[in-house]
Order: C-alpha cells, then sequence, then structure tokens
C-alpha cells in the first residue's frame, strides 16, 4: 500500500517520513495538538522501509535504539555476574572445575558450569560486544546521512502547527504599534547574533540556529567506540600482544621466549622506609612498608649463536626498570612486578696454586649456570667432568644435586698437569667454605690436595646474585589505536553534551501575530531563558517558565 | 531515485558482510582456538630440539612410529631413578618402531654429559629451555608422554614409571 | 601549629560549616511557609546565607586539601579517608556549579547531606598521612581517580536532584499500586542512607570507647621462600563487638558489650577473604543501627519518613529538578568516562602494562558507565523523563556508591586476593 508522502507545501516525502523535510508540517498526525516528536527532525530513517526482505529485517534489528540499549543491558549484568567470584584468569596452576566447587560449595559449581568463571573471555560475552559494535555501526549509519540531508535543507518559514507543537512556543502581538513586522524581525538579528546564533530570514519569518556541531557528537563518538573495539579485536591477531611473567636473576642475561632479546637484572634494589619517615603510628611495630623496588636493566639483542649456551648478543637498551616505569624499547614493554630473595654464587673466580712450587695461575672463572668443560692455566688443563647446582648425597652416598639452582655448587675437575698423574686427577671444589667443612672437601681430594689447590682471593673474587626479579614482559601493538580511540570517543561524547543544537523558529502573520517556536537537542531550561532574555530586549516581556508549551501564558 | 536505492542496499550488505565475517573470525577464534595444554587423545604439539650430538629432533620426523618423549632433569631424583628402566627398554624396541627420547630440561650441558657417563645411556638425549615443556603443560618431573602412530597423544604419565607400566603400556601401543 | 594541624583543623571547619549551611537550608526551605513574610523573599535571602556558607566552607576544604598536600609531599587521594573527604569536596563543587546555572538553593537540602555524611564516613578511616608504597606513586594514578571522582560527584548531585523530584512528585494519598512502589522505594533510599549514617554513628562511637576484642585463626599462606603453603597464625581485631567472629577462630580476649561477651555466630567457612569476618560484621552492626534509628524516626514521625520530608517541598518547580538531575548526570558523564575509563587504562598501562584487567573494581567501574549510558539513552532516544528517569538517578547512584565502597566490602571482601 503506498501512502501520498507529497506534503502540502509541494515537497515529495521519502516513505516513513514523520515530519515533512520543508515545511515541518506533521504528516501523520496533522490534527494533533501534543508536542510534536523531534528526533532526527521527523525524517524518514533508512530502516523504515516497506516490504523488508530479511537483509531489511537484520538491519532494522541493529538500528533500534531500543535493541541498543537491551544489549548495553546485558552487557551491564554480564558484567556484574562475573565480579561474584574471582575469574579463573586471577588464579595460576589452579584447575577452574574442581576449584570453584571445593571453594565455594554448589554455587561455585554452578558458576563454573555457566561458564561465569570465564565471563569475559567467553563466546557469549564476545558477541555481545560484537551487537554492540554492530549497533554502533547501523544505528549511527541509518540516522546520521538522513540527519545531515534534513539539517541541510531547512526552510526558513515553517508550518504554523509544526511552531505551536514544539516544547518551546510563544504567540503574541507584536510588543508596540508602529514596527512593522519586517523591521521586528530585523532588529532581533543582532540580537539573536550576539548570542552565537546563525540567523536566516525573509522579510516576515525567521530561522536562528547554533551549535549544530553538537548534533554530531554522538556519531563521532560512536566511531570512536568502533575503533576502540576493533583495536581490542586486533590484539588477538598474532603478534599483536605478548604477555609473559619471567624471573631474571642477578647478572644472568636471560632471554625472552619467542624475541631475539635478552634481558640483564645487572642489579636489583628494594628500600624500606626508615622508621623516621613513618608516621608515628607505624613506628615500632616492625612493619616495613616498601619505598621502591628498581631491577637496573640491560637488553641485548641476539646477533648469532642464539639457540647455544653462549648466544653474541649486543647491548641495545638500558634503563632503571621501577613500578610505574616500564622499560620500552621498541614494542617491548617490561614491568617491575615482584622480586625474591635468593641468594646463590652466580660467579667465581678462581686461582689454581701448585703447592709445591707456590706457583699461582688464574684467575679464571668459574660460572656457576653455564660452566666451561675445560680451562687451561698455565701447565694445567682443568677438565670439568661433572657439576652439580646443589650438590648432595643420597642415602647410598651417591651424589646428586637438589635443585637447578646453584646454592651450593660443586665442580668436579680432572687435572692434568706437572706433577701429576698422566691421566689426570680428580678435583672436588666447592665454592661455599660451609659446603667445603660440610662434605669435607680435604678429604674427597686426598692424594691431590697437597700437590693443587683451588680457590678464591677474597670474597671480591665471588660473584653473588642476591636477587631474582619478577618482570612482565608485555607487548601490544594494538594501544595506540585502543587510545585514539577513546580520544574520539571522548571528542564525540563532549561535543553532543557540553554544547546543544538551539534552533528558534519565527514568523509573523498579517503584520501583527508573532509565533515563535524554539527546538532544542537537550537543557530546555537554557533555552527557555535565553528566549525571555532575547524577547525581553526586543520588548516582549515573557517569563522563561511561560515558553513551555502547556504553560498559560500570563 | 532507484540508483540511488541500488547504492544504499550495496551499502548495506557490504557493512553487514564485514561485521559478519570480523564477528565471525572473532567468535571462531574463542571457540576452537586451543591454547589450552594438550590432552590425552588431542594431536601433540610439534617441537624441534637440538641433541647432545647436534642433530635436531623433529617430532614430524617420527610420523608413523610411536614416540616416548621423558621430560626430565638431573636435579629430579625419581627422573634419575627411572632412567636406566628407559634406556632399558629404548634398547628393547630400537627396531620395533618406537622412537624414546629424553627431553632434558635446563641443566648445565656438563652435568647432562657426566649423567650420561655415569648411567652408560645410549637414547637421544635432546635440550629444552622450558618452552617445549610449557607447550605440553608440563609442571612436574618426571613426565613421559606417549604419542602414537598418528601424532596423537596416547597417554601423559606424571611420576617414576615402574618396569610392569612401561612394559604394558608400550605393548598395547605397539599391537595395535 | 604544623601545617598537618592546619589541614585537620580546615577540614573540621568545613565540616562544621557545611553542617551549619545545611540547617540554614532547611530554614530557607521549611521556614517559607512561617507567618509574616513572603516566601519567595524569604527562600532568597536564606537561600543567600546558605549558599555562602556552603562557597567558605568549601574554601576551608581546599585550604586542607592544598595543606594536606604539602604536607604529605603527595596529592592526598592514597587512601579511603584521603579519598573520601576529596569525594565529599568535589560533591559541594559540583552542587556549587548547578546552583550558579539553575539558582535553585533548594538543591543544598540534599547535597549537603550526601558530602556531610560521605566526610563523616571517611573520618572512620585511619587518618594519618602515609608513605607511598611504589605501585601509589604515578601522577596518573593521581588524575585518574581525581578525575573520576570529579564525574562521581556530578552523579551524586543528579542522585540527590533526583531523589528530590520524586519526594516532590510522589503522591502519598494515593492508593494505586505505582504510588505504594514509589512509597516503598523512596523509604528504602532513605534507609540506606541512615544505614551510612548508623555505620558512621556505630564505628565512631566504639571507637570513642576503644572497645576491641581479638581473634586468631590459622590459615594457609603461601610462604615468600619456598613458595609452599604453610599453616599461619593471624589474628584479627575487632573494633566494633563481635556479632560474627572470623571462620574457624579462637577467641583471645573480648570486651563486654551489654553483657556480651562471646560472638554469637561465626563467619561461614566459604569467606576466605583477608578480614572477611569482620567485615560482615561491620556490615551486620551497620544494617542493625540503621534500621533501630530508621524506626526511631518512624515512631515519632509516625508516617512514612518520605512524607514528611515532601511537606517541605511544595513550591519547587519539578520539572527543575527534573532537569536539574539530568544535567548534572551529562556533565558528570563524559568526566566519569575520562577519568574512570581512559586515564584509569592509562594508569594500568603504565603500571602492569595491561590497559584492562577486568579486576573487580574496575569492571564495576565500567558498569557504572554502562548504566549511565543507558540512563542517557533512555532519556535522549526514548524520551524516560520524570520519575522513571529520576529512578535511574537513584539506582545509578547506588551503583557508585557500590563501586566505591561496596567492592571494597563485599565483592573483594570474599576473595584472598583482594586488599583492603
Amino acid at each position: 500500500m503506498l501512502h501520498n508522502t507529497k506534503c502540502e507545501c509541494g515537497h515529495q516525502n521519502p516513505v516513513g517520513t514523520v515530519l515533512c523535510e520543508s515545511c515541518g508540517k506533521p504528516l501523520d498526525d496533522e490534527f494533533g495538538t501534543a508536542p510534536l516528536e523531534m528526533r532526527y527532525d521527523g525524517i524518514a530513517r533508512r530502516s523504515q522501509r516497506e516490504n523488508p526482505a530479511l537483509i531489511d529485517r537484520v538491519w532494522r534489528f541493529f538500528s533500534s535504539v531500543k535493541v541498543a540499549i537491551i544489549l548495553i543491558f546485558l552487557t551491564l549484568c554480564a558484567s556484574i555476574m562475573g565480579t561474584i567470584y574471582p575469574q579463573e584468569n586471577t588464579f595460576l596452576n589452579v584447575d577452574p572445575s574442581v576449584y570453584y566447587e571445593a571453594t565455594y560449595g554448589f554455587s561455585g559449581k554452578l558458576y563454573y558450569l555457566l561458564g561465569l568463571s570465564d565471563t569475559y573471555g567467553s563466546w557469549w560475552y564476545k558477541l555481545l560486544l560484537i551487537m554492540i559494535g554492530s549497533s554502533l555501526i547501523i544505528c549511527s549509519l541509518d540516522r546520521v546521512l538522513p540527519l545531515y540531508r534534513a539539517l541541510s535543507k531547512q526552510q526558513i518559514r515553517k508550518h504554523m502547527s509544526f511552531l505551536v507543537r514544539q516544547r518551546v512556543v510563544y504567540q503574541g502581538q507584536l510588543p508596540a504599534t508602529g514596527i512593522t513586522a519586517v523591521s521586528f524581525i530585523d532588529g532581533l538579528v543582532p540580537l539573536l547574533k550576539k548570542r552565537g546564533y546563525r540567523v536566516h530570514s525573509d522579510g516576515t519569518a525567521l530561522l536562528a540556529e547554533k551549535h549544530r556541531f553538537s548534533r554530531w557528537g554522538p556519531y563521532i563518538n560512536h566511531i570512536g567506540l568502533i575503533i576502540f573495539l576493533l583495536a581490542v579485536l586486533m590484539r588477538g591477531l598474532p603478534g599483536w600482544s605478548m604477555d609473559q611473567y619471567t624471573g631474571f636473576l642477578e647478572g644472568v642475561p636471560t632471554q625472552i621466549e619467542n624475541t631475539p632479546y635478552y634481558l640483564e637484572n645487572e642489579k636489583f634494589t628494594v628500600e624500606y622506609y626508615t622508621e623516621e619517615e613513618l608516621p608515628e603510628e607505624f613506628r615500632g611495630q616492625g612493619r616495613a612498608v616498601p619505598k621502591l623496588f628498581q631491577t637496573k636493566a640491560i637488553l641485548y639483542e641476539c646477533t648469532a649463536d642464539c639457540s647455544s649456551d653462549k648466544p653474541d648478543l649486543k647491548q641495545v637498551h638500558q634503563q632503571n626498570i621501577e613500578v610505574n616505569k616500564p622499560l620500552k624499547y621498541k614494542d617491548l614493554l617490561a614491568y617491575q612486578f615482584d622480586f625474591r630473595q635468593t641468594i646463590q654464587i652466580r660467579a667465581v673466580n678462581v686461582s689454581l696454586t701448585d703447592k709445591m712450587s707456590n706457583q699461582t695461575y688464574g684467575p679464571f672463572e668459574l660460572n656457576t649456570i653455564t660452566p666451561d668443560e675445560t680451562y687451561v692455566e698455565g701447565p694445567y688443563v682443568l677438565t670439568l667432568k661433572d657439576y652439580y647446582p646443589e650438590f648432595a648425597l643420597n642415602d647410598k652416598g651417591v651424589p646428586f644435586t637438589n635443585s637447578k639452582s646453584p646454592l651450593a655448587p660443586a665442580f668436579i675437575f680432572v687435572i692434568q698437569g706437572p706433577g701429576l698423574a698422566e691421566d689426570g686427577e680428580v678435583f672436588i671444589y666447592f665454592p661455599r667454605d660451609v659446603d667445603k667443612q660440610r662434605f669435607s672437601q680435604d678429604k674427597l681430594n686426598a692424594g691431590i690436595v697437597d700437590k693443587i689447590d683451588i680457590g678464591v682471593g677474597s670474597m671480591q673474587d665471588v660473584s653473588i646474585s642476591r636477587f631474582t626479579s619478577y618482570l612482565n614482559i608485555r607487548t601490544d601493538r594494538a594501544l595506540p589505536y585502543i587510545f585514539f580511540g577513546g580520544i574520539i570517543f571522548m571528542i564525540g561524547v563532549i561535543m553532543g553534551i557540553y554544547w546543544q543544537h538551539r534552533r528558534i523558529w519565527i514568523r509573523i502573520d498579517d503584520e501583527n501575530e508573532i509565533t515563535i517556536g524554539a527546538h532544542t537537542s537537550k537543557n530546555w531550561f537554557g533555552i527557555r531563558k535565553e528566549l525571555s532574555v532575547i524577547l525581553g530586549k526586543a520588548g516582549i516581556v515573557v517569563e522563561p517558565k511561560q515558553l513551555e508549551n502547556g504553560v498559560k501564558q500570563a | 531515485m532507484s540508483l540511488n536505492k541500488r547504492y544504499k542496499r550495496w551499502v548495506q550488505v557490504t557493512i553487514l558482510i564485514a561485521i559478519f565475517i570480523v564477528g565471525g573470525f572473532t567468535l571462531a577464534d574463542n571457540l576452537f582456538s586451543d591454547d589450552s595444554i594438550p590432552k590425552e587423545g588431542s594431536k601433540a604439539p610439534e617441537f624441534s630440539l637440538p641433541g647432545l650430538d647436534d642433530q635436531q629432533y623433529q617430532l614430524s620426523n617420527y610420523k608413523g612410529k610411536i614416540v616416548v618423549a621423558n621430560f626430565w632433569g638431573t636435579y629430579c631424583p625419581p627422573c634419575v631413578s627411572e632412567m636406566p628402566l628407559i634406556q632399558n627398554y629404548y634398547e628393547k624396541y630400537k627396531d620395533k618402531n618406537v622412537q624414546f627420547l629424553a627431553i632434558n630440561e635446563n641443566d648445565p650441558l656438563v652435568s647432562i654429559k657426566a649423567f650420561i657417563r655415569q648411567y652408560k645411556l645410549t637414547l637421544p638425549v635432546v635440550l629444552d629451555k622450558d618452552v617445549v615443556r610449557r607447550e605440553y603443560g608440563v609442571m612436574n618431573y618426571p613426565t613421559t608422554v606417549f604419542i602414537n602412530e598418528n601424532g596423537k597423544i596416547e597417554m601423559i604419565y606424571e611420576g617414576e614409571m615402574d618396569e610392569p607400566f612401561l612394559s604394558s603400556t608400550l605393548a598395547d601401543m605397539t599391537s595395535n | 601549629m604544623s601545617l598537618e594541624q592546619w589541614s585537620e583543623n580546615a577540614l573540621l571547619l568545613a565540616f562544621i560549616l557545611y553542617n551549619i549551611s545545611f540547617i540554614v537550608y532547611v530554614i530557607a526551605i521549611a521556614g517559607k511557609k512561617w507567618s509574616n513574610r513572603d516566601p519567595i523573599v524569604h527562600v532568597r535571602r536564606w537561600g543567600r546565607v546558605a549558599v555562602t556558607m556552603t562557597v567558605i566552607g568549601l574554601a576551608s576544604q581546599i585550604t586542607y586539601f592544598i595543606t594536606r598536600w604539602l604536607a604529605a609531599g603527595h596529592v592526598p587521594t592514597s587512601n579511603m579517608f584521603e579519598f573520601m573527604t576529596f569525594l565529599s569536596m568535589a560533591i559541594v563543587a559540583a552542587f556549587i556549579i548547578l546552583f550558579w546555572i539553575y539558582r535553585l538553593s533548594a538543591l543544598g537540602l540534599f547535597a549537603m547531606p550526601v558530602s556531610i555524611i560521605l566526610i563523616s564516613y571517611a573520618a572512620v578511616f585511619p587518618k594519618e598521612v602515609q608513605p607511598l608504597i611504589p605501585a601509589l606513586k604515578s601522577y596518573w594514578l593521581y588524575i585518574h581517580v581525581t578525575t573520576a571522582a570529579l564525574g562521581e560527584s556530578f552523579f551524586a548531585i543528579g542522585f540527590a536532584a533526583g531523589l528530590m523530584y520524586l519526594l516532590r512528585t510522589i503522591d502519598y494519598t494515593s492508593k494505586t499500586k505505582e504510588s505504594r512502589k514509589d512509597s516503598r522505594g523512596i523509604e528504602f533510599t532513605l534507609y540506606a542512607i541512615i544505614v551510612v549514617i548508623g555505620f558512621v554513628l556505630v564505628s565512631n562511637g566504639f571507637k570513642s570507647t576503644d572497645y576491641s576484642a581479638e581473634f586468631t585463626q590459622e590459615v594457609q599462606q603461601k610462604d615468600e621462600q619456598s613458595g609452599q603453603l604453610v599453616p599461619v597464625t593471624k589474628t584479627t581485631v575487632y573494633t566494633l563487638p563481635a556479632f560474627v567472629q572470623p571462620a574457624n577462630s579462637k577467641v583471645v580476649h573480648m570486651d563486654s558489650f551489654l553483657g556480651m561477651d562471646q560472638p554469637l555466630l561465626s563467619a561461614p567457612s566459604w569467606m576466605k577473604g583477608i578480614d572477611s569476618g569482620k567485615k560482615l560484621n561491620t556490615v551486620i552492626w551497620s544494617l542493625l543501627s540503621g534500621l533501630i534509628l530508621y524506626w526511631i524516626l518512624r515512631l515519632i514521625v509516625r508516617r512514612p519518613l518520605g512524607a514528611i520530608i515532601q511537606k517541605t517541598m511544595g513550591g519547587i518547580d519539578a520539572d527543575d529538578l527534573d532537569e536539574i538531575s539530568y544535567r548534572a548526570i551529562a556533565i558528570g558523564y563524559p568526566i566519569f568516562a575520562l577519568g574512570a575509563l581512559i586515564f584509569a587504562m592509562i594508569w594500568a598501562h603504565e603500571a602492569w602494562g595491561r590497559f584492562w584487567g577486568w579486576d573487580p573494581k574496575e569492571t564495576w567501574a565500567l558498569i557504572t558507565f554502562l548504566f549511565y549510558t543507558v540512563y542517557l539513552h533512555l532519556r535522549l532516544s526514548r524520551g524516560w523523563q520524570g520519575n522513571k528517569s529520576s529512578w535511574l538517578s537513584v539506582l545509578g547512584f547506588i551503583v557508585v556508591m557500590f563501586t566505591l565502597i561496596g567492592v571494597n566490602l563485599i565483592v573483594a571482601g570474599l576473595h584472598s586476593y583482594a586488599g583492603v
């Protein structure tokens, strides 16, 4: 069924138009008196066509603000559900299928089975976000183009019923006799311009308009949100984001997995507030309030032999990492997260002494993480036969290592050289004195101990790692886009909310009858006050409240 | 007018298709991506690790063979104590289409070599630095992963294996 | 006098001035019906006095803020006391801004109590200037916190005006289902406010009598060195008489309160969070004291509290209230989005390298944002005004308060990973 969509002013309107695009006459409710629904200026939106095909139905679904609100509300509810119990990603090494039931009983089990234990990573939460994104795109497109068209071809003289059915209305006579309609209108123009309006008049009718740009605010903020959502999706692309948690022992360059980079924690510092710096209430309680966590970090890039024990490293960056001050190098970010005191020997600079001639050779470095296999010092050749990072003996007296951390290192050498047996003699070396005593190094080395000794000169020859610094290593290449989307969103919101699109239509009929209608996208109090002030200056005294449609005029 | 209308339909279709593709991709990624640790029955993640003999050992090269991958370290007493058994079965099944791989985690080279000498090991020992271990979700040592001829994980065993277990498992796998 | 004392006195002065100004607002609004006076002149004169006092109070509180900043060397929004006093200051500022736009002094009748209650609530928490732990040493943190609080303060004014609209328009003579529902909702909202007052009174009351009760609890704690779970004996000190003791705990000592020298109940064992038993006990105390206060008031006035407040509100234009409520929210919305989401993301990125982590607090900030997004869409696109819109503004502020207080107290309190 086809409606006649031609207005009496002669304008042909698209199907679905509520108010004539040209003169503003209400098309479907010609004789009503209630204030008009002015949203989108009564234009036909794209989704409102007859005979919808499937594609139109989908389009119409997403173009509905009601649907959009429902989607936001559902997301809101889902987000609340996700905060009832901690999410799976807050735990490491926990089996969620057991954890929730064990900790929270039946409700925990239900929570897990409903998939709420991973609300924000679930497919249905993402589906909600995708639907919101679709709604943002389609809602905006469906409105912005027609609105643009309507606002760019406004008629100055509007239909009488359009004016008297605005929410802000004034009807009356010219303030004094002797003023013509044209001169009254001319007199209003500078008053309106002074308040920032752009004024168009055609003699006895006038259209004043300001801050039209604020109408674009919602569409701009929606564009910002779409950019934001797309950027979040991009994080899922391979290589766009990385997140790992690695411990860095002092003095040991450690590879950052899946990258050519090595990071060395040269020195870790932890400082606590002194008693004097603490407020009185805290003193004398032995409370340690941390002041500083700092990792003195050096970043290397591997240039060759990357998979070997001794890669070629080139220093590319150096920085102190503190909480809130991450290391930044290209895409790579490293955040101070945690630390652990782990006192262990990283290397010893030892010398070999020939006890018979009292000759000393060296010093040479024994690394406790990746020790070398042979050492040539003077006439002596030391072959490292075995190495135990944390030496211990089992119940059968067989040596083994308790862990892979060099907490009690033991080096077992075969030494060849002058005064020693042809195929070498065994020397067991414990860098720590306490281990020397515990495992009686001299007894183990009986036979060779009178000829050879290995040892350090002073404590300076022992490199000790005191701390392991735990860093979060991250890359997030979508971040600039995410913040760009955020900025666009903010610009749009501010444009749309802190300014209002105001329009005032005036027409004078029969040389005496003034009819004024005014419309604003929001903030009616303000436009009533403004109109009252302007009219007051033009000689018409009217209280702001009386301009409200339906309030009786005095 | 009709041209204008067709243009609009073209815009609508493009936008809906774009949304469908982006949305579908995201959801599919969410539903079907499997970054969880492999379980019994799932495909064994591919790896390629250097051996002590400087050769590369690549899992996919053993397609059609049964692979027994044992994650171990010298710092792990049960690993040490089960190693002679593994060595024994390596010899036994060498020609029966079973490939043993002892995947060492983070030991110093010197210590591994000494260990091999001490226990007279001949099975291939390959070196990993937590990369393959994490991919297989191995949390405790020793863990032994049995991979069948089709590259699927048949069984994951945590802890020290005893002879009856190893022999029956291998017997089962080779008879199928 | 030290800077810190200056600061403390300035806050006290502000608090007193706010209270006096509140009384003057009451005189301005309720006194217009007194005999021998023109109501419009009366409201204008007393309203001006009240607003002037409010502005002086605000100046005094700003003095507090600046002197404390100088004394501490960092922006004083780093603990609950400092944050709540800042929020109360922002609410007064937001009220002044809306007063400046709409010239409606009656708004102070509800805006001031919100601010006063928040300052009293802040007083429950430790007041000392604390040295900053490394995680809090970030400019972005302060920019984020202050901007978010500013946005929330406008939501508070939206709440005050919305509540006023409801009180102004609800028909207590009508017996329809709708107005009964509205009336019950209003009573519940007023009860919720009284609960906060009850909490403040009870906490400060027992603080002044130095009440204490002590409990010990065996808990499994992760040992720093070995990474193993080891049993640790934890001591919890209550400053309110214990109705509920921590789960699986022993009483070390407990001061007697009205003959009660043993806890009545034990917290359920699934409450494993930090101080969860203590928090549960506090919640019980607040609800109970709120209930007692509410019923005392009800017995005095012998009708719904809303009905008695409504009597003072004749002559205030309801549509103006509706618009002020909306306008306050519209002003606050972009500020909140900027502070609570965008600046929060920047800070989170600087501090942890993840701009979003679905932590309960930040999820609730998102929920607040979504809620007000729904509010604005319903109002601007679906024409929800007046009653419905006002209810949303009230509900919205409850969401804000839950985000600020409830998340710490309830959601996070049940979980071991959340700090206080």
